[in-house]
């Protein structure tokens, strides 16, 4: 059976959704988001369109006047949004750890969202079941009057 | 939202509960293989750290035991497996690497995925957790204990390879 990188990363992206929709386990809600960012991400860069890597690279670039590596930056996010203590445990870290993990959750399927709109829209239910969530559970008054002052040069090409 | 302390057993065992759920219930075979290799990643390094021998390396001795794999290391035989199970295939495009896997038996996978990373977890936690024994009442129902790990062993060995029942 041959099946598409797409149709694997939409799956587990459709499936952490609905976990973290349902309540359920936030570190499964990282690594799947996670996963499924690691084929959307490359097959974005694919098309010519800009990544949510490549879109959170060009931002440091404006802001800082350093365009950080690409794969040094997906680290970075990784770390960011949870990903990395969810699916590695290195030689020398501690058993330990210290996260927010509902927030990371969320921002890991935010991060991930962003790649899979670039290729397929908004359209599906689970899309617009997540989005939904946001525009209910987040601060949306306040994250839409600061996008509103985002310059258009500083904002994500469409 | 709030920063919590846990350990990486923690978040495994949440990710192997949230693989085998998935599993039981027919639902999304890549993400259950995805699921059950990262929390295998933290298990298997716990295990190490406790100076124990995990699911790979009792894999690894096995066969070298047979013959087979002495130039092998545990990284390169863990990573033999992985390949094996698709793990990373489905978290993973590189640049310039095929848009598509070709899958021989998907339920298969997720399966040996499961079973791969359970043994490691049932030697740090034992076997008395509802994880545990939720999955050890489903596969003693469903599958054929001559071909597969239904205790969850750490040195099972099948007897019976030839024959492939439907799981």
């Amino acid at each position: 059976m041959r099946v598409e990188k797409f149709d694997i990363a939409k799956a587990q992206l459709e499936t952490a959704v609905w976990i973290f929709l349902n309540g359920h386990d936030r570190s499964s809600v990282c690594t799947l988001a996670g996963a499924a960012s690691g084929i959307l991400d490359n097959l974005v860069k694919r098309t010519g369109k800009e990544s949510f890597v490549d879109y959170g690279r060009r931002i440091n670039q404006a802001m800082t006047g350093h365009t950080p590596k690409r794969q040094s930056y997906v680290h970075h996010i990784e770390k960011q949004v949870g990903i990395t203590p969810n699916k590695h445990l290195a030689i020398d870290e501690e058993d330990i750890i210290e996260i927010d993990l509902e927030t990371s959750a969320r921002d890991a399927l935010i991060r991930t969202m962003a790649d899979y709109i670039v290729l397929a829209g908004k359209d599906e239910h689970f899309v617009k079941a997540f989005f939904q969530y946001c525009w209910n559970n987040m601060d949306n008054s306040v994250i839409m009057e600061q996008y509103a002052l985002v310059p258009a040069k500083m904002r994500p090409k469409q | 939202m709030t920063v919590k302390i846990y350990s990486r057993l923690q978040l495994a065992a949440g990710q192997l509960e949230s693989a085998l759920g998935l599993f039981m219930s027919g639902r999304d075979r890549y993400s259950v293989i995805t699921l059950a290799g990262a929390a295998d990643v933290i298990l298997s390094q716990l295990l190490l750290r406790e100076g124990k021998s995990n699911f790979t390396d009792h894999m690894l001795a096995a066969a070298q035991a047979k013959g087979e794999e002495f130039d092998a290391t545990r990284q390169s035989h863990g990573k033999q497996i992985n390949d094996l199970l698709l793990i990373n295939a489905f978290k993973h495009l590189d640049d310039g690497g095929e848009t598509f896997v070709d899958i021989d038996d998907l339920e298969e996978a997720a399966l040996a995925a499961v079973l791969k990373a359970l043994p490691n977890y049932i030697q740090l936690e034992g076997h008395d957790k509802v994880l545990v024994t939720a999955f050890r009442i489903w596969s003693a129902k469903n599958l054929d204990p001559t071909r597969y790990n239904v205790h969850a062993s750490a040195d099972w060995t099948p007897t019976n390879t030839f024959i492939r029942d439907p799981v």
